[in-house]
């Protein structure tokens, strides 16, 4: 007979930590459910005709070598991250709409344990997308000393703005009521956040273009890929264009397991 | 001995809503204890509010020992299947179960005998290897429930288990209930609207109503404290009704007889509430003596249904 005394039984201490048991098993629901090979497979679609293009160009001298690789690589950084976007955005407000985050909460392990377990997750897609990325940018920049300098700057700034974005999308899917408010939030300040790249270059210049590029991490981090890779600039030279990014990730990737430990909750229906 | 669940006036409120006023009440360590309650009488914030998911507005309890203030060790002393609750469609019996199992700190070899052990317990090994999608809603109910016992729970929480299943699924997982008391030694709080399930297996009640404990105790003292006038049902050959109505009418303690709404041969037998049981003895002595053959009879206002309906709805 059970004693209701909390000490009679002997309770296995956890060997591996909550956050890594969760992660394992995101990962695996994101690539061995098919979503992640699904979401990787349309990316490897885009970047083939992005590439296609830019090859094209350059083949018509329409666009310089440096110049297509940056393209590309450009349109990696930003889909790619876009996608981690997408799966963290998924992350709270789908296990609530699927009525499957209570029975992980009653689980012994921390809801900061739960969000950064998902929101690692999330970051795989960003690097299978570089993975994708990688002979892309070895076609279009061989034979130039380009591929290597191209490839680090695009894992440093991608990966910096994957975890910013998969920040946000995991604070929006912890607050939102839904899945599809979450994933519509989500787009809808992704595209808030490009918006001062569509500029036109002169509202680009002036002290106060100049500011919007840098406050924006995403201009920000990819005016620096650009200096790198077509500009041919050393590494520190334009640092101070990684500040926004950098802090960027930081704080809301803080913010975002801060958030999920202290409000991830059932929701407006099971309060 | 330590109760298992203790509740002391813990409330809850959302807003002006008040979900839960003042409920006080304890249960046993290996109890099986049904919560019963019209919809929104309260049950599903109670059991979330015991479970950790919710925090009491006021209040205090303790779970296994362990105050409310220390939430993370009293999960890892319950096991839950929440209402209405969700499952990976693309995870197997088997990989979910492991993946609760590892959560609860259990290492991989363990977590995988501990999950392959539940699915035998609940009925679902052969199924082990198939996806939750292909499982029926019974089958699903069970592996909710192999996962609430995944940490050797001191208190089970089953949060209408049986809602949506038909009869087969109903026994098979009101027969694991009384397993879990019988094998582990745990104490259940089972939360349902079936009366007939805690009749069958709860050694004691708890009626809630708009947030607040309408009664409590035994089925049968709950029973007897019905406020439901009593009555009697007799059915009778239609060639003897107005004999037996005569015969019922004139023994003590019957108030008065009259014939069932469309039901040939059937009477109601309005009873004396002080003394109705010898009433009804007299009754159908009475009607022995008469040589009236009683095909039928039953008594109304003695069943729990009747109480648990004068409760809520005298609330």
């Amino acid at each position: 007979m059970a004693s209701a005394a909390a000490t009679t039984r002997a309770l296995p201490q956890r060997r591996t930590p909550g956050w890594v048991i969760v992660a394992e098993q995101e990962l695996r629901d994101l690539w061995l459910g098919g979503r992640g090979l699904l979401l990787s497979f349309a990316f490897s679609v885009l970047l083939s005709i992005i590439t296609y293009l830019t090859a094209t160009n350059q083949a018509l001298n329409f666009l310089e070598q440096r110049e297509s690789v940056n393209v590309t690589l450009q349109v990696a950084i930003a889909v790619g991250s876009l996608l981690t976007l997408l799966a963290a955005a998924d992350a709270v407000s789908g296990e609530r709409e699927r009525s499957t985050l209570e029975s992980l909460l009653l689980t012994p392990v921390p809801r900061l344990g739960l969000t950064a377990g998902k929101l690692l997750a999330s970051l795989s897609l960003w690097l299978a997308a570089f993975v994708i990325t990688i002979p892309y940018v070895w076609f279009l920049g061989r034979g130039v000393s380009l591929v290597g300098v191209a490839l680090v700057s695009g894992i440093v700034v991608g990966t910096l703005l994957a975890v910013f974005l998969a920040s946000l999308g995991m604070i929006i899917s912890v607050f939102a009521s839904s899945n599809r408010v979450s994933l519509s939030v989500s787009l809808f300040l992704l595209l808030a956040v490009f918006a001062p790249s569509q500029l036109p270059s002169s509202a680009q210049k002036g002290w106060a273009g100049e500011l919007l590029l840098r406050a924006n991490p995403l201009t920000a981090g990819e005016h620096y890929v650009g200096k790198i890779v077509v500009n041919g600039h050393a590494w520190s030279e334009d640092a101070s264009w990684l500040i926004s990014p950098l802090a960027a990730a930081v704080l809301f990737s803080v913010a975002a397991v801060i958030v999920g430990a202290r409000f991830m909750r059932l929701g407006r229906s099971g309060t | 001995m330590t109760p298992a669940v203790e509740v002391n006036g813990v409330g809850k409120q959302y807003g002006s809503l008040v979900a839960l006023d003042g409920l006080t009440f304890s249960v046993s360590a290996g109890e099986v204890i049904g919560v019963l309650g019209p919809n929104g009488a309260g049950k599903t914030t109670a059991i979330r509010v015991l479970t950790t998911i919710l925090p009491p507005s006021r209040g205090s309890l303790s779970v296994a020992g362990v105050p409310h203030t220390r939430p993370a060790e009293i999960r890892r002393l319950v096991g839950v299947l929440p209402e209405s609750s969700g499952y990976p469609e693309r995870q197997t019996g088997d990989e979910y179960l492991r993946y609760f199992a590892r959560l609860f700190g259990q290492s991989r070899p363990s977590a995988r005998s501990l999950a392959e052990a539940l699915l035998t317990q609940v009925g679902l090994s052969e199924r082990r290897h198939s996806l939750i999608a292909s499982y029926s809603r019974g089958m699903r109910q069970r592996l909710g429930i192999a996962r609430a016992l995944v940490n050797d729970p001191q208190v089970v929480f089953l949060d209408e288990p049986t809602l949506g299943l038909d009869p087969a699924g109903q026994r098979q997982v009101l027969a694991l209930v009384r397993r879990i008391t019988a094998e582990r030694g745990a104490t259940v709080l089972l939360s349902t609207h079936l009366l007939a399930e805690v009749e069958e297996v709860c050694s004691r009640v708890l009626i809630l109503n708009r947030g607040r404990l309408a009664a409590e105790g035994t089925v049968s003292e709950i029973a007897r404290r019905a406020a439901a006038p009593r009555s009697a049902r007799i059915r009778v050959a239609a060639e003897h009704v107005d004999r037996a109505r005569a015969t019922l009418t004139a023994s003590a303690g019957i108030e008065h007889v009259e014939p069932a709404d469309g039901q040939l041969g059937s009477l109601i037998a309005m009873l004396n509430g002080q003394t109705s049981a010898i009433a009804m003895n007299n009754g159908l002595r009475a009607l022995a003596d008469a040589d009236v053959p009683v095909l039928a009879f039953e008594l109304e206002g003695a069943r729990l249904s009747d109480a648990f309906l004068a409760m809520t709805e005298e609330a």
